[in-house]
């Protein structure tokens, strides 16, 4: 405000001595007056460039900030829900593990024979799994097949029919599959695989052709079973008109 | 003088015509698993009012994807005795019967009664005394009364739609009967008109004008037909969500910069910030206890929903799956939130179940928006486009039912389904 | 203390009316209101009436007639392409600060239409921020949004979804 001020007062007295100059040295003056301030207006201008581009990098950084914690958001999201998960899954071994424990304790003279050897059987059920799980699905249904045999008392076996009749499943053998469904779900209704055995079944059911079926068996599963994990899937399925959400 | 009275006249019938055209037709295009089989007998007495009762109430009933007409035959008054083994052989499960009597001073009553027919009981019945004109009025409240008791729910057939109809650079918003008869309008304008949003006694409507070449929040009192501006910053005023007591509007105002949640007293005054984020916040809704504001926000660096406590805090991020997530709209109990969500290019209508947190996705279409919870929670509303024309359309909350409600010439947007009357 | 400032720009004036000062510019008076010179007298003498009708005169020819910024899809930020347009307009706005600008903004149809809105608005701010930051003064500028509602081109292409990702800017007069 002042330099406008002096600026002022210099553009005014200049004229005012143009009487007392010649007409020559006014000239010269107010020329030199003009480059300096065409300078600094373009000193000012190149100023507040500078502001805008720095007003951009902040606006660019912002963005950045913001994907940042879009992606805290989503990873904090991901981290609760494997925890819960993890709960689940720790939850569902324990019951697992108790059901192995309790037997001999409620039956302790009768069940007192070699064939029940706990580490072995859960050796052998590990193994089957692990083949299962490295996807050499051949290899892993005789596995559980031959489990079935050797342990027909084993807590494991709803599981075991479970992951026998994946592995048929993965082979393209839906009716074989749907046999050791079935079994399952027929035998231990109340088992934790029950659920996931009867959305095998559906899936089965669907792959040979059998929609009507495949929707049967879901529309059961969703009416037995309505707070398990594959409920939830298949009433996504049953949904009309839609294919399951992509995640 | 006689050619102004001609203008007049012409100005008149070309309103008429108009509003013929803006008439909402209503298809269904897809039903519940299990349709409850009904026969609505026309009503004795008075042969017209009684047709036009009776046909009001058939076409609701059906029109909600829960009931299958079956012929009735003959009018069945209101107190006749009914033989239920005949109905029965029909495969009706459940009957209405009525009479309409003329009453002094040209109106009349009309009584109806609802019989389970397996059960052979009478589930109830009610007496109107009405004027012919309101023969549509009675109908809904007929079916109202028929849906909830067979059905355990209100029905919605008396509420009214709210809805923005454009047609030759014309924008109007318009309010009609749920099945998209009487339409009245309520605005006219040469510019845009978004937002509606219902007071929750149904008394007045706020919404977002662009008659200021800005976007502006008017509050209009449906009865007087008069307005006023609930919130005309610096800025976009925008996004106007009522709070459940109707006392206040959140808002969502640029007067500060990006567009961010303020709330507002009804009348304009009392303007306090709710939220503050770096990027948009918009489209704010009250979770129908009043605790929760949820919104949509950018501050992720794409939009998904979010919600915070309507006394302020942090915000909590509802929605992970894909990057384009807008919209929220919680249904009347509060359990579950429609809201518009992208895949592969394409806006649809989805639900999530804000317990589990499951989503499921309802609709098929590719330009779906403004979702609108029906207040028994059964249908939401919502904008469509078909053949590049704006629609609505209507699914239930499981995805069975679909109806689709068109304007012959024009758009219609911004659906908005309005709360029960209290009567 | 203005009296004085005022006996002096009088001064001024009347030397100035004596002596053909600029030799580039031989028919210029001070009272010549479209000189560019930022001689304080010049903009002092200046009527606010006069000076708006003339101002709002000039924006209807040259660089000045040009009134949108385009974006890209999904981009708040003024392309350079536009630097030179909106340093025209700012020095307009600081010459005349009697001139007021409504900037608004537009989004392409897809997605939510308040969505949209807060879209339009952003791409208006961008722009508000730069013209502040080149002088303009705050309350001459008003940004706001029209969304999705007032497409310039309606077909349901990249080509003209591009047309209505702008800002517009309206002065005086025009909104």
């Amino acid at each position: 405000m002042r330099r406008l001020l002096s600026l002022l007062l210099l553009v005014a007295v200049l004229p005012a001595q143009a009487a007392l100059f010649d007409d020559e040295e006014a000239r010269k003056r107010i020329e030199a007056l003009r480059t300096e301030v065409n300078a600094r207006m373009d000193k000012l201008e190149a100023a507040s460039r500078g502001q805008i581009e720095l007003a951009n990098q902040i606006e660019a950084l912002k963005q950045e900030v913001a994907k940042l914690r879009g992606q805290i958001e989503v990873l904090a999201n991901e981290i609760e829900s494997t925890q819960k998960r993890q709960k689940d899954f720790y939850v569902d071994l324990d019951n697992r593990l108790r059901k192995l424990e309790a037997p001999p304790a409620e039956t302790k003279p009768a069940e007192a024979k070699p064939a029940s050897d706990p580490a072995a059987e859960t050796r052998d059920y590990e193994a089957a799994l692990g083949l299962f799980k490295s996807g050499k699905h051949k290899d892993a249904l005789g596995a559980f097949l031959n489990f079935i045999k050797a342990w027909p008392a084993s807590p494991f076996l709803p599981s075991a029919h479970y992951w026998a009749g994946s592995a048929h499943y993965q082979l393209g053998e839906y009716k074989k599959a749907i046999e050791l469904f079935g079994k399952l779900v027929a035998a231990w209704p109340d088992d934790v695989k029950a659920p996931d055995a009867l959305l095998g079944e559906a899936n089965c059911l669907q792959e040979s052709g059998d929609a009507k079926g495949a929707r049967k068996a879901l529309e059961t599963l969703v009416a037995k079973y309505p707070a398990s994990g594959a409920a939830a899937v298949a009433k996504q399925r049953l949904a009309p008109s839609r294919p399951p959400r992509k995640k | 003088m006689t050619a102004l009275v001609r203008a007049a006249f012409a100005l008149v019938v070309f309103a008429l015509s108009f509003a013929a055209r803006a008439q909402l037709t209503i298809e269904i295009t897809g039903a519940g698993a299990n349709r409850i089989p009904i026969a609505i007998a026309d009503f004795a007495g008075e042969p017209g009012v009684s047709r036009a009762v009776a046909m009001v109430v058939r076409a609701d009933l059906e029109r909600s994807g829960l009931f299958k007409l079956v012929e009735a035959g003959a009018p069945l008054a209101e107190n006749a005795a009914v033989n239920f083994a005949d109905w029965k052989a029909q495969g009706a499960d459940a009957l209405v019967v009525g009479s309409v009597q003329p009453t002094a001073n040209g109106r009349f009553e009309v009584r109806f009664r609802l019989h389970d027919v397996q059960k052979q009981a009478s589930l109830g019945g009610l007496a109107f005394v009405m004027a012919a004109p309101q023969a549509r009025t009675t109908g809904h409240r007929i079916a109202d009364f028929v849906y909830e008791k067979l059905l355990g729910e209100p029905g919605i057939f008396s509420t009214r739609i709210a809805y923005v109809v454009k047609s030759a650079g014309r924008f109007e918003l318009q309010i009609a009967d749920a099945d998209g008869m009487n339409p009245q309008t309520a605005l006219a304008s040469r510019e845009p008109i978004i937002s509606p949003a219902w007071s929750p006694d149904g008394g007045r409507l706020a919404y977002v004008s662009f008659e200021a070449k800005k976007p502006v929040i008017y509050v209009h009192s449906l009865a007087s037909g008069k307005r006023h501006v609930a919130a005309n910053f610096k800025g976009s005023n925008s996004a106007p969500a009522w709070s459940p007591d109707g006392r206040k509007l959140a808002v969502v105002l640029t007067k500060d910069g990006a567009s961010q949640l303020y709330s507002v007293n009804a009348d304009g005054s009392g303007v306090v910030r709710l939220a503050s984020s770096a990027g948009i916040d918009t489209e704010p809704f009250f979770s129908p206890d009043g605790q929760f504001i949820y919104f949509t926000s950018d501050r992720g660096g794409s939009p998904q929903v979010y919600r915070v406590s309507s006394g302020g805090g942090s915000a909590q991020r509802i929605t992970f799956e894909g990057s384009y997530n807008v919209t929220p709209r919680l249904s009347p109990d509060g359990k579950n939130m429609a809201f518009v969500t992208r895949n592969n290019g394409r806006f649809q209508l989805a639900l999530m179940d804000l317990a589990t947190r499951q989503t499921q996705v309802l609709t098929d279409s590719d330009k779906d928006e403004s979702p609108s919870f029906a207040p028994n929670g059964r249908m939401i509303l919502y904008a469509s486009e078909i053949g590049g024309r704006g629609v609505l359309a209507a699914v239930s909350s499981d995805g069975r039912v679909k109806q689709k409600l068109s304007v012959q010439a024009g758009d219609v947007r911004e659906p908005a389904w309005g709360p029960f009357l209290k009567n | 203390m203005s009296k004085k400032w005022m006996i002096v720009l009088g001064a001024a004036l009347i030397a100035g009316c004596g002596t053909t000062v600029d030799p580039e510019q031989p028919g210029a008076s001070v009272e010549d209101r479209n000189a560019k010179s930022i001689d304080g007298a010049d903009v002092k003498r200046v009527t606010p009436e006069d000076n708006l009708g003339t101002a709002l005169a000039a924006v209807k020819q040259g660089v000045l007639a040009k009134r949108s910024v385009f974006f890209d899809y999904d981009s708040y930020v003024i392309k350079d392409e536009y630097k030179s347009l909106v340093e025209a307009h700012a020095k307009f706005l600081v010459a005349n600060p009697r001139v007021k600008m409504l900037i608004q903004g537009n989004a392409d149809e897809r997605g939510s239409r308040e969505y949209n809105l807060a879209l339009g608005q952003k791409r208006a701010e961008a722009l508000r921020k730069m013209l502040a930051l080149l002088g303009a003064r705050e309350e001459q500028i008003e940004a706001v949004s029209l969304g999705e509602e007032k497409p310039r081109c309606s077909e349901g292409s990249e080509a003209c979804w591009s047309q209505n990702r702008r800002d517009d800017m309206l002065y005086t007069g025009e909104f």
